[in-house]
């Protein structure tokens, strides 16, 4: 049956050509808006390992931005029980009229104790931050390639401070003495100075913009950050988990709206196949009458048209996500020279863009295969 | 050649078309028997009732009221689902324009009425070409049906409804479509068949070819006007 449904498509090559385009190009923007959104999650995760187990404890009424703690809740959050440590950590932009900063993308400066520093990331050249480093950084591998820096090199970094109704914007040169491996985490694009040094540049002495609580062994993360946030008093603590949760929540409509841009890109696709697979039906009525006057089963009409719609969804599916795999390798590498990458083609979405471009093929290619079903012999042989 | 073993019996056929409101007899009781190996010819004007006879026996259609039994089986009262076999089991077809694949060759056009056979591939090859070797293609088997003259296509079309050796052959104007040469040639495959023991029934405008034909049944307004067999008889 099968080199029966090939001839009927070669047969008509430019159809079909056509057809399977039109499905690649819909599921090439799945995979492209797919590869975008996954991108976002695995950055979100890789991000939240590297926080291992810590709560973060930041301000009250921040709603997704940055807020600003005193230090001297740092002592309170450490007074609570089951605390074993905690340290504040202050986050700003390093291009202040860049803007970015937070989870979502920009680079960032951490303000970070050098004992504390997250040393789940490894480097690549260099050292970490030690107690009593100056206006020394330890940069991760996006702003490294950004900046083209290597260990020794100086970066600039930029404060804007608004005094009246003018700003006024100072520059300092630090010295880079690290550089991290890629972690497809946020601190990629951050670069760490002494915690110190951070409030003294950017004029926030005394202050940092989250707290990070380590919870003693055996003592449970959600139960802990209910108890800092009992204990301390206008501060808002995340267990990893809820951090999780939070992050995803706001990522879920990100991806609904990527995702639904790409789906309707791949239904009007799949609808390409349904018109493809009706003008296909009509224009061989009198074969399908042929064939049932032959002898065919109902059942073997209803494959050969249904076959027919299924291989133009898979080579159409193939081709979109070869072609957006290409694509977004190509998008990838030239973000990278900017910093990074934006795209992640992971096995999950190429799964998800297959079986969603078969499925449409068969689901369009569904009606048509009904109808040259019901086709009477005789009518069909009629049929001129 | 009538060794008097019905193959065919038809009993009191009729078939009504609703034309708007009004009833169309197109067949109004129809009676009659096919012996085996018999090569028969249905003659009548046009809108006398014989493409529609051809179609219920072929089981392309239903019948209004009356029977159809092919090898004492009533293939009228058989369900929607058991048709495709009875027609691959029992009838040939072949039309006045040939209806084959074009994209397929003349082998392959003998070959596909067999699969829906499930016979074996093998079997499939060597049968189809020695069925085209029969109706003289033997050397035409890898032709498509475009590269083939109108006789040469209807030669395939007579192989491919002889494949799963069909009780019945049913030729609905097998030489319309050719010239008066290519017409003989049909003409006399066809008896050759016939000889062999195949039962033929032949659909025709043409009284040349019905006059080659072992029995001639005229129909008339949906029914029988003349049958030359009970002439004989």
């Amino acid at each position: 049956m099968f080199d029966l449904i090939i001839r009927s498509m070669t047969q008509r090559k430019m159809r079909t050509t056509l057809t399977i385009f039109g499905i690649a190009l819909g599921i090439f923007a799945v995979v492209v808006m797919g590869g975008m959104s996954e991108h976002m999650t695995l950055t979100v995760d890789k991000s939240l390992k590297l926080l291992a187990n810590n709560i973060q404890v930041e301000p009250d009424g921040t709603f997704g931005g940055i807020g600003t703690l005193d230090e001297s809740k740092i002592r309170q959050v450490k007074r609570v029980p089951g605390v074993k440590d905690a340290f504040g950590v202050l986050v700003t932009a390093l291009d202040p009229e860049g803007g970015g900063g937070g989870f979502g993308g920009g680079d960032m400066v951490f303000g970070v104790l050098p004992e504390k520093q997250m040393k789940d990331a490894k480097l690549t050249s260099g050292r970490y931050l030690i107690p009593g480093d100056g206006y020394k950084v330890v940069v991760g591998s996006s702003i490294a390639r950004k900046f083209n820096l290597k260990v020794g090199d100086e970066l600039e970094m930029k404060s804007k401070r608004l005094q009246r109704s003018s700003s006024i914007t100072h520059t300092r040169n630090v010295t880079v003495v690290g550089i991290l491996e890629y972690t497809g985490s946020m601190f990629d694009s951050a670069v760490q100075i002494p915690l110190d040094r951070a409030q003294d540049f950017y004029k926030m002495e005394n202050t940092v913009s989250f707290i990070y609580a380590e919870p003693a062994s055996g003592t449970d993360a959600s139960d802990l950050a209910k108890r800092i946030d009992l204990n301390v008093e206008k501060v808002k603590s995340k267990s990893p988990e809820q951090l999780r949760k939070e992050i995803e929540g706001q990522l879920v409509i990100f991806g609904l709206i990527t995702i639904s841009a790409a789906v309707l890109a791949a239904i009007i696709g799949g609808l390409s196949v349904m018109n493809t697979m009706l003008m296909s039906v009509s224009e061989r009525t009198k074969e399908f009458g042929l064939l049932k006057a032959l002898g065919a089963e109902r059942k073997t009409i209803l494959v050969m048209t249904m076959g027919e719609a299924a291989i133009m969804g898979v080579i159409g599916g193939i081709s979109g996500i070869g072609i957006g795999a290409i694509f977004t390798h190509f998008l990838n590498k030239s973000f990278e020279a900017q910093g990074s990458a934006l795209f992640a083609i992971t096995p999950r979405l190429i799964v998800i863009g297959l079986l969603f471009a078969t499925i449409l093929g068969i689901v369009c290619g569904t009606y048509p295969a009904y109808r040259a079903t019901k086709l009477s012999p005789m009518e069909a042989l009629r049929y001129e | 050649m009538n060794n008097s073993v019905p193959v065919l019996r038809i009993r009191n056929l009729k078939k009504t078309y609703m034309q708007g409101r009004i009833p169309v007899h197109a067949l109004d009781g129809v009676s009659f028997d096919v012996n085996k190996g018999e090569l028969l010819s249905i003659v009548g004007p046009s809108g006398s009732g014989k493409s529609t006879l051809l179609s219920l026996i072929g089981l392309l259609d239903r019948p209004t009221e009356g029977s159809v039994f092919i090898d004492n089986v009533e293939i009228t009262k058989a369900k929607e689902s058991e048709a495709p076999r009875i027609r691959r089991e029992k009838i040939g077809f072949v039309f006045q324009h040939f209806n084959l694949l074009s994209t397929l060759t003349a082998m392959e056009n003998v070959d596909i009425a067999m699969r829906f056979n499930g016979t074996k591939k093998n079997r499939r090859k060597e049968r189809a070409f020695q069925l085209l070797t029969m109706v003289g293609l033997g050397d035409r088997v890898k032709h498509k049906p475009s590269e083939l003259s109108g006789g040469q296509q209807q030669r395939v079309a007579i192989a491919r409804a002889l494949a799963n050796e069909p009780a019945i052959l049913l030729a609905d104007e097998p030489t319309g479509a050719v010239d008066t040469k290519t017409r003989d040639v049909i003409v006399e495959l066809l008896k050759g068949l016939s000889e062999k023991g195949q039962t033929i029934i032949v659909v025709t405008h043409d009284m040349a070819v019905a006059e080659q034909t072992d029995r001639i049944i005229t129909m008339r307004d949906g029914m029988i006007a003349g049958d030359s067999g009970n002439d004989m008889r």
